[in-house]
């Protein structure tokens, strides 16, 4: 039971941080990718991509 | 535990300003393309918030913080299973990669690039199906954590959770999967924050010795080992690796974040650091649920664990979560946290309402009008269908959803009803993506026994959810062998009888 305590809470604390350090930098560089999408919308122009 | 005027104030600014930067991305759709896969142009970090957001919805708090409270620590297994696989696929591009290089729009459509049309409509029935009673139960249960969190009469729940479906299916219908991405963004940043900042909380509030101990006194062993837990065990845990390989590759909502990257390299990215968020999206909520049971676990005993009480009054496991929180967050914080939760609610509800109604409109009604002989539709005839289809997906669930009530626990129930769609479409897949024998025979019988796999042992003979998830993907594989074995030599036999 000890051994599963330990894993268990060493799997929580590697969950909690990596869950905040990528939310961090997912909303730093997310907005850059959203511009990015709509400058490429805006490019092509209502045509369908699927047929370019 | 009441809302306050300022818990208020932030969740209708929020809900306003939610749905009018989503109404933005109609401006941006021009192509049946743009409104489905958003043009293929997310890049990695905005593919990683959509991707999280769509699949962290109040539903997820809620079923994940159940088994929390039931099962203590062992079900942290299933986030260690769910992010372990989706950073696999994400490393080795195990599906999502060929997927993604066919350009495809939705799942069934590879069923008619590699089986056949019948196939592709078979299989839309059979993941409209599944997906949409999937969906079903999220506004209730949604509407349980509003109704205990904020305090506000049940009476008024159907009419909070109606107005909120048709905020999402506003800018969801209008602005398709350009919308979403643009909303997803906001609510992942707001939801993520929100999921930080209870996890503080409640371990602050309840103590992390308090935590543990409470959980070694109540269900020993079992409350840590998945192997002890009669519950969970070596089946279960096979059937989740399972799962969770079928659901990270053939989910529709994740899927389509897949097929809207801008090349299979970024979906590779976005699948491997999306499974980091997998192992928070799963323990932060579990341990929310266990926080709750060490703060409110003092009732009578049921099922092994002690009912939560609050205020003399006895709730169910699954309503501990939103009532401790209820009771511990402040004026203000609290209001923070519900627009966060309707973040996360509106922002899954609205890919799945995009998810399944491409089905419908793309998998159901296209192939359907191409075998009875129908001229094929424009693009903009296909975005007409497909925000119709969006808006029936969006009636159905209005009066479906509401009143449904799941057995057991949500988070079982909502994998068994997944599998029955999901165990033949992953033999399907990986048949047809890398086994040059699979055939049309094999695909049907695949997708039918699988269904059947779960459907009767399920819900006619009662088994366990282990078993029947674990026979369902047993079933479809044999399906698929058997059937392809046995199709081959009829299908050359049918194409020499064809031969002039």
């Amino acid at each position: 039971m000890n051994y599963w305590m330990m894993f268990w809470t060493g799997a929580l604390v590697i969950a909690g941080c990596s869950f905040a350090v990528i939310t961090a930098i997912v909303s730093v560089f997310g907005y850059r990718d959203l511009m990015q999408m709509f400058r490429r919308l805006t490019a092509q122009g209502g045509k369908e991509k699927e047929n370019e | 535990m009441t809302f306050t005027s300022l818990d208020w104030i932030i969740v209708i600014v929020y809900l306003i300003l939610s749905v009018a930067i989503g109404m933005i991305g109609r401006r941006y759709v021009g192509s049946v393309a743009h409104y489905l896969v958003a043009g293929r142009e997310l890049g990695v970090f905005v593919g990683i918030a959509t991707l999280a957001a769509t699949e962290i919805g109040t539903i997820t708090f809620m079923y994940n913080a159940e088994l929390g409270y039931r099962y203590g620590f062992a079900p942290f297994i299933v986030a260690l299973i769910s992010g372990l696989v989706m950073v696999i696929i994400g490393r080795t591009g195990f599906v999502i990669t060929r997927f993604r290089s066919m350009k495809l729009m939705t799942v069934p459509e590879f069923f008619e690039r590699k089986y056949s049309l019948g196939l592709r409509l078979f299989t839309g029935v059979l993941v409209a199906l599944g997906g949409i009673l999937n969906m079903g139960v999220f506004l209730k249960i949604e509407g349980e954590f509003l109704t205990v969190i904020s305090g506000i009469n049940a009476k008024y729940l159907v009419t909070v959770m109606t107005v909120i479906l048709l905020l999402e299916m506003l800018y969801t219908v209008v602005g398709g999967m350009v919308s979403i991405v643009i909303t997803d963004f906001i609510q992942y940043v707001l939801l993520s924050t929100a999921t930080i900042l209870v996890s503080i909380f409640a371990v602050f509030h309840a103590g992390w010795h308090n935590i543990l101990t409470k959980v070694a006194a109540t269900m020993g062993e079992k409350g840590f080992s998945p192997i002890a837990n009669p519950k969970f065990g070596l089946t279960f845990i096979i059937w989740q690796v399972l799962l969770w390989f079928s659901i990270h590759t053939c989910w529709q909502t994740t899927a389509m974040r897949m097929f809207s990257t801008k090349d299979p390299e970024t979906s590779k990215k976005v699948m491997t650091w999306t499974g980091f968020i997998y192992l928070g999206r799963g323990m932060l909520p579990m341990l929310w649920g266990i926080a709750a049971l060490a703060t409110l676990g003092t009732g009578n005993n049921h099922d092994g664990v002690p009912m939560p009480v609050l205020n003399g009054h006895v709730l169910q496991p699954i309503d501990a979560m939103p009532a401790m929180l209820g009771s511990i967050l402040g004026p203000g914080i609290k209001g923070l946290v519900v627009a966060g939760m309707l973040a996360a609610t509106m922002s899954v509800n609205s890919s799945y309402l995009l998810g399944w109604s491409s089905v419908i409109s793309q998998d159901i009604i296209m192939p359907a009008r191409q075998v009875l002989g129908k001229v094929p539709l424009s693009s903009r005839s296909q975005i007409l269908v497909n925000r119709l289809a969006n808006l029936f997906v969006g009636l159905f669930l209005m009066f479906w959803g509401l009143y449904y009530t799941p057995p057991g626990a949500v988070y079982l129930y909502l994998n068994v009803t997944g599998t029955i769609f999901l165990a033949g479409a992953f033999v399907c897949v990986i048949g047809g993506l890398y086994w040059k024998r699979a055939n049309v025979m094999g695909g049907y019988l695949a997708m039918f026994m699988g269904a059947v796999g779960v459907i009767v042992p399920f819900f006619f003979l009662h088994w366990n959810e282990n078993v029947t998830g674990f026979t369902a993907f047993a079933l479809a594989a044999f399906g698929l062998v058997f059937g392809s074995l046995l199709g081959s030599p009829w299908e050359k036999i049918i194409a020499e009888s064809q031969t002039p």
